[in-house]
């Protein structure tokens, strides 16, 4: 990936960015000076040079707690808050419009309901086999090894995806309240 | 057993609170408020939740900050050279009142690590210690309730997330979707 589009791109996104803002907060509030507009992307090459090099990093962090949550500390849920957290590192480096342009409108959207339904298909599943609700011990007859801890493993797995998921979604929703062409939602 | 340890932490804690109701700027509040959530973390380490400590860390301290970030950079500075907000007295009664009465129910409580409290006496506590790994064959108690034990309310959870998020994307969708 070219850095130097990246930056342009970022630096042009948020020019138009700060314009808007300005004016508008002008309108709002006439005590206020036009100096007080807190642009929600500068663009840093420190931020960005410490994003490039711990993002894979945090990135592989949060997969171990998603996939260790059953034997150490952790779990589903932080280790989802943690992959969503390098989206949103990625975000404040390299701009929003940007980040979310490269990811994609449906992706968070995908994981969260993917999430839900890898879950239910599991809990099901076990009732659809004759078991109890979530009862793992089911699928061993199937010829699942480990089924109980491999079922607790998935589960966790699909907890991470969905908090992943909506972390990265709400970060995009609250930085798109942020007036890219001009105003609120009209 | 309070070590000087503990006590720094609780006057970190402590401190990065007042400073965050404190500070005029809502931004230097919002850093104030980060390093408070990093402090309590600490503190659920110290009391031997390392899961809760990881979950405020994430979200407390990393994932809160950023969304108060975003907003106010919507907001606008406050105008004046004051550094500390000027201290509401009917506001600071209400506050100190209401501390003063949940402060009675900390008489109630068992000393931190106490062998004979409510929870480490109680069957269940013991059930899920005794039998945890042999039913489920993972090793950390925590994720064995969550996810075997009570799976079913983790599924309501997780239902729960999975609802609020979609509506808050849908009645916000111009952002993600349109």
């Amino acid at each position: 990936m070219s850095a130097d589009a990246n930056g342009s791109r970022g630096a042009d996104a948020n020019g138009r960015r700060d314009a808007d803002a300005n004016g508008r907060r002008d309108a709002d509030a006439n005590d206020s000076g036009g100096e007080d507009a807190r642009p929600p992307y500068v663009e840093s090459p420190i931020i960005m040079a410490t994003v490039r090099v711990i993002a894979p990093f945090v990135f592989t962090l949060g997969l171990f707690m998603i996939f260790h949550g059953a034997d150490s500390s952790g779990g589903g849920f932080q280790g989802g808050v943690i992959v969503g957290t390098v989206v949103v590192m990625l975000g404040i480096a390299f701009g929003i419009e940007m980040t979310r342009s490269w990811i994609g409108p449906r992706l968070a959207i995908g994981f969260v309901g993917g999430g839900v339904l890898a879950f239910l298909c599991i809990g099901v599943g076990s009732v659809v086999l004759g078991g109890g609700f979530l009862e793992y011990a089911v699928y061993a007859d199937y010829g699942v090894p480990h089924a109980s801890k491999y079922g607790i493993e998935l589960v966790e797995l699909a907890i991470g995806v969905i908090v992943a998921g909506i972390v990265t979604g709400i970060f995009f929703i609250v930085a798109a309240g942020m007036a890219d062409d001009g105003g609120d939602f009209e | 057993m309070t070590s000087v340890v503990d006590l720094a932490l609780i006057a970190f804690v402590l401190s990065t609170a007042v400073v965050t109701a404190a500070l005029r700027d809502v931004l230097g509040s919002i850093i104030a408020f980060s390093a408070y959530s990093l402090g309590i973390a600490v503190v659920w380490v110290f009391l031997r939740a390392p899961d809760v400590g990881l979950t405020e860390a994430a979200v407390g301290a990393g994932v809160m900050t950023v969304l108060f970030l975003l907003t106010i950079a919507k907001t606008v500075r406050p105008t004046g050279d004051r550094t500390l907000e000027r201290v509401d007295l009917k506001g600071l009664v209400v506050a100190v009142a209401l501390v003063a009465v949940l402060s009675t129910t900390l008489v109630s409580l068992p000393p931190v690590g106490s062998a004979d409290s409510a929870v480490a006496t109680d069957d269940v506590t013991n059930y899920y210690l005794e039998n945890a790994y042999s039913e489920t064959e993972v090793k950390n108690a925590v994720t064995a309730v969550l996810a075997a034990y009570r799976g079913f309310d983790t599924l309501g959870e997780a239902v729960v997330v999975y609802a609020a998020g979609i509506s808050l994307l849908l009645v916000l969708r111009r952002g993600v979707v349109g």
